[in-house]
């Protein structure tokens, strides 16, 4: 019999609140059993430290620790704790931070982790040897020097202080490798996989799936619960729905669209849960500084004012992957804008048609007729370039603009951006932890991802000191400063909505947080099968 | 015969080129390279110089003369290189999908000589009665259904109706049957219903034209079995162009099977060839397309010397 809508809203929030609940006490974690997961997208190389995709973190995490993590019940994913640092301390200063190591932590090959591998492996992503790449050690500019002075410490010093290490030592992608194997072969973990992690390898067939069995000498010491994982990379989406509504596969760590949710608690009912995130993923609008009229801010900021943001998120967030109204940081975390604040913004009053008024009188005075002309370059991805490309389509309409869109092959899409080949362009980043320090570089003036090459001599300085700001609320109010300048006095670039990430799993996996980024909590030692 | 085969053989290697030649330019006019696409994932925040250091790497800062001569003279030497994706070699990635994507073809080629034999036969012996009409619209509807469409259906049914779906990883056959059949069985009916269409049609028109020849008449004249009469005279000459439409779709099947793959999930050569194009792994795309025209290359190669053993006016000629 076919459910009624309205039933199936209610279904839906039943669930959504079943999944936001925190766990009951009689749901004591059980061991055994292997976690199957869909995996939407395969691991190029097996290292981590130069690798940019979560094909990478998704199958091959639970090999590994990381120096610090994020604690993986913390829905905000911003909160440091330990990892095979048992404690650390930091100077007055702020420019040594000094870690214990935990004793006990063994690489799957039986060997015992010292800080001599901590320090070989920030070697590594900090000054890579020739030929071996590492692709974010230019967040660690801050840091002098790494050092070991004994198996059981490690130190790292800062050339000055940084608010965000802490998180940014919390990183997904640093995992510890064994020193001696760098030494002998910097490449040897393209191709190979030992870590100190929950779980060991066992086998890696390509284009079909990935397997990992309990590590018994795991460090901590009752986990991991599973006795193993299986990965199965599946690139097509219905397929990948599919799986899991026949049961072939418990969970996608990524995120499902709107529909396919739908479709999956229809299905499957009290047997699939659903947990939701704001997602650390935005798409943003690049106009270049260089052309006309969009040299001017008077244009850029009508574009960003045109926008109904709160009627978009209600519309798109059924059909597509977006939901939230944001500023630069996602909701929810420490850094987000209040929602007073957020009110202030350019584009962001609940007034549209005020709004709309004020973006038709600033063309006028700026001199671009009605019915002026221009093409929009998307991503040629239907989720959520495309839905958003032709709401901002339909916005942009209403304050008389006649905009085309042209879908850019996903391949093409980004020498187009950095060859400036784009009057208005969708533009978009992806954090793995939210943090300014990760998420804000791109609006600086040398940015190799300032596609819209605006220069802002403000913009960089404010930058620099809330990155060097280590009181909490000092930074906030850095960052509200630069927000105004970025998107309502000079409208450099604007955020359309923020993304939603969408995991519906089988009931039975326990255990397992959602976070705003699909880079973290993956190590699977806290999840557990309840049958 | 001899110098019948040596000049058809000597005609395989310019075509050879010629598809090496061709591929190799053509999948450079896609927008994009692998580079691009592996650092730019979801962050899109690599350095420029970090992308153009992993260009150099693999080879894709050189100019195109250049990386088509050491192809070439890697394959001269039977050596087609590694992944640019995977940095996997190439016959490496290769020989694990083809394993499932030859068996697929065995047993979709099975099932559409199973079908199309005997229901093309009795088309054409029951000519425009009640059952030649019924076999006609059976093989048009295959024909009119794409396999993976076929692909969906099935997998959408075993899920609504039966509430179960295939294995999603690939077991061979050897190491457990009942899996692996359970796996290949399906996508093997939806692409061997279609491949039975095209043969059962051929086998009824051959059939028909077999049947009006003077040696069947002469042979019922005699007073010949109907049934020796079809096994023997009829059928084995009606079996030619039956046998040439049956060997060109078994070797498109090795690697044409792209979308049904990627309905079913299947790890094979068709998989892999999306995979290739999306990552742009001209390495591996490379070889995968020699790969095919290779298997077509022989298969007509085979086809002529079955043609030139079962009648003797061509090998004469």
């Amino acid at each position: 019999m076919r459910r009624s809508v309205p039933v199936s809203i209610a279904l839906i929030l039943a669930l959504l609140l079943v999944g936001a609940a925190p766990a009951p006490a009689q749901d004591k974690p059980r061991s055994g059993g292997e976690l199957v997961f869909v995996v939407p997208s395969e691991p190029p190389s097996y290292d981590a430290h130069q690798e940019e995709t979560f094909g990478v973190i998704h199958p091959m995490a639970p090999h590994y620790s990381t120096l610090l993590r994020v604690d993986p019940t913390d829905k905000t994913g911003t909160k440091p704790v330990g990892d095979i640092a048992e404690s650390w301390t930091v100077s007055k200063d702020q420019l040594t931070y000094t870690f214990k190591i935990r004793k006990g932590v063994k690489f799957h090959d039986g060997s015992e982790l010292t800080s001599r591998d901590v320090k070989a492996s920030y070697e590594k992503i900090l000054h890579p040897p020739a030929g071996v790449k590492s692709l974010r050690k230019e967040a660690y500019g801050s840091v002098a020097s790494v050092d070991a002075p004994d198996p059981g410490t490690f130190v790292l010093k800062l050339k000055y202080p940084e608010a965000s290490i802490l998180l940014n030592l919390a990183s997904p992608w640093n995992w510890i490798y064994k020193a001696d194997i760098l030494a002998k072969d910097p490449h040897w973990y393209e191709k190979n996989v030992m870590g100190t992690g929950p779980f060991k390898f066992v086998e890696h067939v390509r284009g079909s799936h990935w397997v990992g069995k309990k590590n018994p000498d795991y460090w901590d010491k009752g986990k991991p619960y599973l006795d193993g994982y299986r990965a199965i990379f599946i690139s097509n989406s219905a397929a990948q729905v599919a799986a899991v509504r026949g049961e072939r596969a418990m969970i996608q760590f990524r995120s499902f669209s709107p529909p396919e949710r739908d479709s999956l608690v229809q299905a499957l009912g009290a047997k699939v849960a659903v947990q939701e995130s704001p997602w650390d993923c935005a798409n943003l609008v690049a106009m270049h500084h260089d052309k006309k009229p969009f040299d001017d801010k008077r244009v850029r900021r009508a574009l960003t004012l045109a926008l109904d943001r709160y009627e978009g998120s209600k519309a798109l967030s059924r059909i597509t992957l977006v939901k939230d109204v944001a500023g630069i940081q996602v909701p929810g975390t420490p850094y987000a804008t209040p929602p007073a604040e957020l009110d202030k913004l350019a584009g962001y009053g609940h007034d549209i048609a005020k709004s709309r008024a004020e973006a038709k009188r600033l063309l006028k005075e700026a001199g671009v007729p009605d019915g002026f002309a221009f093409t929009f370059k998307n991503r040629g991805i239907p989720h959520p370039y495309e839905h958003l490309g032709i709401w901002l389509i339909d916005q942009w309409r209403q304050i008389g603009l006649n905009v085309k869109m042209e879908m850019i092959e996903a391949s093409a899409y980004h020498p187009m951006l950095k060859r400036g080949d784009f009057d208005v362009a969708m533009d978009f980043q992806c954090g793995f932890i939210v943090e300014p320090d990760l998420d804000l570089p791109r609006f600086l003036s040398h940015s190799d991802a300032n596609y819209g090459k605006h220069k802002d001599t403000v913009i960089d300085d404010l930058y620099s000191r809330q990155g060097r700001a280590t009181d909490l609320e000092e930074r906030k109010k850095i960052l509200r400063q630069l927000e105004k300048r970025l998107l309502d006095e000079e409208v450099h670039v604007f955020y359309t909505l923020q993304w939603h990430r969408i995991i519906p799993h089988l009931a039975k996996v326990k255990g397992w947080t959602i976070t705003p980024s699909h880079y973290l909590n993956n190590q699977l030692d806290t999840v557990w099968l309840s049958e | 015969m001899h110098r019948y085969l040596i000049k058809r053989f000597l005609l395989m290697l310019p075509t050879l080129f010629g598809v090496a030649l061709v591929t190799f330019l053509l999948i450079r006019v896609i927008p994009g390279d692998v580079v691009e696409l592996r650092y730019s994932g979801d962050r899109g925040s690599v350095s420029q110089d970090i992308i153009d250091r992993e260009r150099a790497r693999i080879g894709l800062d050189r100019p195109i003369w250049q990386q088509f001569m050491t192809w070439m003279l890697g394959i001269v030497r039977f050596d087609f290189g590694t992944s640019m994706w995977t940095g996997a070699p190439i016959l490496e990635e290769i020989k694990l999908r083809f394993v499932l994507s030859l068996q697929l073809a065995i047993m979709a080629t099975i099932v559409a000589v199973l079908l199309a034999i005997p229901l093309g036969v009795l088309s054409a012996l029951k000519q425009d009665t009640w059952i030649d009409y019924a076999v006609r619209l059976f093989s048009i509807a295959g024909l009119a259904m794409p396999s993976f469409w076929l692909g969906i259906v099935l997998i959408l049914l075993m899920l609504v109706v039966f509430k179960w779906l295939p294995p999603m990883v690939y077991t061979p056959f050897w190491t457990n049957p009942v899996q692996n059949l359970a796996q290949l069985i399906w996508p093997a009916l939806a692409v061997g219903y279609r491949y039975s269409a095209v043969a059962t049609r051929m086998t009824r028109s051959a059939m028909l034209e077999v049947l009006r020849e003077d040696y069947i008449r002469t042979a019922r004249a005699k007073g010949l079995m109907q049934k020796l009469i079809l096994a023997r005279h009829a059928l084995k000459n009606a079996m030619l162009p039956v046998l040439t439409v049956v060997a060109l779709e078994f070797a498109f099947l090795i690697g044409g099977l792209v979308v049904t793959e990627q309905v079913f999930n299947l790890n094979g050569i068709g998989l892999l060839f999306v995979q290739a194009v999306a990552h742009r792994d001209y390495t591996l795309l490379q070889a995968l397309v020699m790969l095919v025209a290779g298997s077509f290359i022989v298969v007509n190669f085979l086809m002529d010397v079955a043609y030139a053993w079962l009648d003797p006016r061509i090998r004469y000629r």
